[in-house]
């Protein structure tokens, strides 16, 4: 298959950076698949899983906030969090889990409301990527 | 009369030893937090720079400019990101900022979010207006407050009150070597437009451009915020590490020559004083 130059980074620095096949991220408006030859494209990214494929393998990767953005080919992601499936420590995301929720029940405000949904919409896709149940 | 000379230069003695004290010391602890900021550095970096060149690129090949982040209008009001230390002693670090934003803004209308105490200090010593002081500690600057920041430049370029945004901040090129510099913000501009020719090809926006650059934004004047405040705190501390290692070398110099002057002084007093006892037994 053919492939395209990907880049991942993050401001806890660069997660990816090479070649691959074919990239799904979660986009505010839902799913998106980039694969080579995509047209130039930029997007803002929500919340949820995203997958890479390289060398004909998947991997896996919870990823939150920022953009996406096809310029002459080249697929740039600039993430706000971006985790491997590997590196998602599933204790601490049941942690986050678990004080969003408080967070919500004690939330008064819309902005702490947006807040909380947030970090339990985080918490669930770390989780769930983990897992593989999503 | 040469005990008293003696005496005057011991207490110097004295006092330069407790000054490099306090510099060793200084330097020690710069150089142990300038490990992390480092890391930070380095981690940050790519980010930093993926993000201001894509955006840009974004920028260039936009041809509707149906966002208002991208349309330059006439100049009234700028505003700024200055990011300084929280002290001095840094060798010229804090200086230089301030020089360079001084050159920058001219004569023109200007409002400074000031990030770090010491340019809170300089705003207020030159009557410029602040905007916040929320962020008046760099040293405790996380990737949180930086979204505050970014959500505040965007606001303020959106509703029109300020039409032009820059960072200032420095650059660390090396442990020896740090370098202020002005970066544009806001508007989002194309880097290349003197040499580009018009985009050829059409972007496709998700959701539309307006929304798109709405929600990105924000997100792109954060992390250059917190790219500016990671470089600026590793090239504080390593100009003040530098700073106070040359100070602990001149202080080194300064007791090695005391030194020598109080052991002249002190050979000097007791040739004296000999020549008076010879000279008291010759007349006895």
């Amino acid at each position: 298959m053919r492939s395209f130059n990907l880049k991942i980074v993050t401001p806890h620095g660069v997660h990816f950076d090479g070649q691959a096949e074919g990239i799904t991220v979660r986009t505010v408006g839902g799913d998106m698949s980039i694969w080579s030859g995509h047209v130039d494209a930029v997007t803002a990214l929500g919340i949820g899983k995203a997958g890479v494929t390289v060398d004909g393998e998947r991997r896996y990767a919870a990823c939150s906030g920022g953009v996406l953005s096809v310029i002459k080919g080249d697929v740039t992601v600039l993430a706000s969090t971006f985790e491997w499936a590997e590196e998602i420590d599933l204790e601490r995301a049941r942690e986050d889990l678990a004080k969003g929720k408080e967070e919500l029940a004690a939330a008064t405000d819309e902005k702490s409301v947006q807040l909380a949904k947030q970090r339990i919409t985080r918490a669930l896709v770390r989780e769930g990527v983990k897992t593989g149940e999503i | 009369m040469a005990g008293g000379s003696t005496k005057e230069i011991k207490s110097r003695i004295k006092s330069v030893e407790s000054t490099m004290q306090i510099t060793k010391a200084m330097e020690l602890v710069a150089s142990s937090k300038l490990r992390k900021a480092r890391e930070r550095v380095e981690q940050a970096r790519p980010y930093f720079l993926a993000l201001y060149k894509t955006l840009n690129d974004i920028a260039a090949s936009n041809t509707d400019f149906s966002s208002v982040y991208l349309v330059k209008r006439p100049v009234k009001k700028i505003g700024y990101v200055l990011i300084a230390g929280d002290r001095g002693l840094a060798g010229g670090y804090n200086n230089n900022m301030f020089k360079l934003f001084t050159q920058h803004k001219g004569d023109r209308d200007v409002c400074v979010i000031p990030v770090g105490k010491k340019a809170v200090d300089f705003c207020k010593r030159r009557n410029i207006e602040i905007i916040t002081e929320d962020y008046a500690l760099v040293e405790d600057i996380t990737i949180t407050a930086c979204e505050e920041i970014g959500s505040i430049m965007s606001d303020l370029f959106k509703t029109g009150e300020i039409d032009e945004f820059y960072i200032g901040y420095t650059t660390f090129v090396s442990m020896l070597s740090q370098r202020s510099e002005m970066i544009q913000v806001l508007p989002i501009v194309n880097l290349n437009a003197e040499k580009d020719e018009k985009p050829k090809s059409v972007t496709e926006y998700e959701p539309d451009s307006e929304t798109l650059f709405d929600l990105i934004v924000p997100q792109y004047t954060a992390g250059l915020a917190w790219g500016a405040v990671t470089e600026s705190w590793a090239s504080e501390l390593a100009a003040r590490r530098t700073a106070m290692d040359s100070a602990s070398k001149n202080a080194n110099e300064m007791v090695a020559q005391l030194s020598l002057q109080y052991n002249r002084a002190r050979q000097a007093a007791i040739t004296q004083e000999i020549t008076e006892i010879v000279s008291g037994a010759g007349d006895a």
